[in-house]
């Protein structure tokens, strides 16, 4: 999440700078709140991973179409990044049931959406990287927060 | 178009909250209607489809901290699926490549927006006996109807003009399977609650269908239908909740009259939103409006279905059911000012 956020932070900083902190301090307070949320345990390729694998074969052959299709000209590494965070953690949020994982995933969900507009030729202005990266900071929040509400209707 | 949907909406939670029945907590549907409203209100404002992705991600996170039988994670699935795809569709249309590529974006957008709101084939998971807030329906029929108006004028601005035909034809294709599904499956179904969930889904078929013909006879249609299911169709399913619990079938006038108007009949708001629907696709393709009329007759034996599922409305059900009659009548009746106050 951390690398994540200095990455979009890094490309959101040629359109604007104040949007590029932004970014950074949502997606470096999501990362803090996430390392202390997130399960004790080492989580990289655990029983059970043969759909992820599955999954990380077939986002890199079409990230790889992608790569031939659309990193080319200016702002090259923007729409790429773009692309690849935006598939791949919709795809983790899908697949996972836990509540912190998908946290994490929206968190880095709204740092992307942040970041995008950049690719738009008109200079987005810096409100939508202010909107996500509280979104981001915010959304870590939730699982601490005081149980889910009871509403009946 | 948003503007007069947020109105809308407001009047709708101002309805259910007066005259829901007593059992009803008042002041949380109040206050998560009013935070529904409020980032409504934010995405008329957004000056982007970026932010309007960002507020949509916020209220589902909010909503699905509600306490239901359904777990967190799943009930976030539908939602962050849709602003995934309408995200990746956003992208595609704004990436200075191939044509292929912005058809791909529209594929996206439509794609994210039926998922968000619910439709076939991303019909998001429906529990009866679920709270109204905590439930799919917050998408398909109060949340849904400004989202999809907000997405589809903003995305106009982004998809070319070579990509502009596939995004109506997806529309299009996806309202009539929407239409034929939905009223099937509300006339056929087991359950009632889930009867009335399908009917909301054959309503945005002749939405989708509208926005789809991109001419003004079917943006006004669009605009009707989705009025209809704001102000007429979402506070009937609300009062009925009660007698879809009992399993009590009645057959007074009254539900005669309700049942008229879920079938979009004259003079309640669905005839001319229907009217129009036709009179458009008979300017764009004459074959499409034979299809749009047999799926039509369908709504008949589900909306009796359904208007004998009301039970019979008493105290302030009675009272909020003849509002929502009288304002059905009256837009069905005098839809222009409401045409001209959108600009249609």
């Amino acid at each position: 999440m951390a690398l994540l956020a200095v990455g979009l932070a890094v490309l959101a900083w040629p359109s604007t700078i104040f949007g590029a902190f932004a970014i950074a301090a949502g997606g470096m307070i999501a990362a803090a709140e996430c390392w202390r949320s997130g399960p004790a345990t080492w989580g990289i390729m655990p029983a059970g991973s043969t759909a992820r694998l599955i999954l990380c074969i077939a986002s890199g052959v079409l990230a790889l179409w992608v790569a031939s299709a659309v990193t080319t000209g200016t702002g090259a590494p923007l729409r790429f990044a773009v692309l690849v965070v935006l598939g791949l953690m919709a795809a983790r949020i899908l697949m996972s049931r836990e509540a912190p994982v998908v946290l994490a995933g929206i968190a880095s969900l709204a740092l992307v959406l942040a970041a995008a507009p950049g690719l738009a030729p008109a200079s987005p202005g810096p409100i939508p990287a202010l909107v996500g990266g509280l979104i981001a900071a915010g959304v870590m929040f939730v699982s601490r927060a005081r149980p889910a509400e009871k509403v009946g209707t | 178009m948003e503007p007069e949907l947020l109105l809308a909406a407001t009047a709708s939670l101002g309805l259910a909250v007066v005259f829901a029945p007593p059992r009803v907590p008042r002041a949380n549907l109040l206050t998560w209607g009013l935070l529904g409203l409020a980032g409504m209100a934010a995405m008329v404002l957004a000056p982007s489809l970026d932010l309007v992705l960002l507020i949509l991600l916020l209220l589902a996170v909010l909503q699905a901290r509600l306490a239901s039988h359904r777990d967190f994670a799943l009930r976030l699935r539908a939602p962050v699926l849709a602003v995934g795809l309408l995200a990746l569709g956003l992208a595609f249309e704004r990436m200075q490549g191939p044509v292929a590529m912005e058809r791909f974006g529209a594929v996206g957008i439509v794609a994210g927006l039926v998922a968000v709101v619910g439709l076939l084939p991303y019909v998001h998971e429906f529990d009866p006996d679920e709270s109204v807030v905590a439930s799919p329906i917050v998408w398909i029929a109060f949340v849904g109807p400004l989202l999809a108006a907000t997405v589809i004028s903003q995305a106009r601005q982004v998809i070319p003009a070579d990509a502009g035909d596939a995004f109506g034809a997806l529309l299009i294709g996806l309202g009539v399977l929407n239409m034929f599904w939905g009223s099937v499956g509300s006339w056929r179904t087991a359950g009632d609650a889930a009867a009335w969930r399908y009917s909301f889904m054959a309503d945005w078929g002749l939405a989708l269908c509208g926005f789809g013909l991109g001419i003004a006879d079917g943006q006004a249609a669009a605009l009707i239908v989705l009025f209809s299911i704001v102000l007429g169709r979402l506070p009937l399913y609300l009062w009925s909740r009660q007698a879809l619990r009992e399993k009590v079938p009645t057959d007074r006038p009254l539900n005669l009259v309700v049942a008229a108007l879920l079938a979009g009949s004259a003079p309640f708001a669905g005839f001319p939103a229907r009217v129009l629907l036709l009179r458009g696709a008979t300017q764009l393709y004459w074959p499409l409006a034979l299809v749009l009329a047999a799926a039509m007759l369908l709504w008949l034996p589900a909306s009796l279905r359904l208007g004998r599922s009301m039970g019979i409305p008493r105290g302030r059900q009675a009272v909020g059911v003849a509002i929502v009659l009288g304002l059905n009548v009256l837009l069905g009746l005098y839809p222009q000012p409401l045409l001209t106050l959108a600009g249609l």
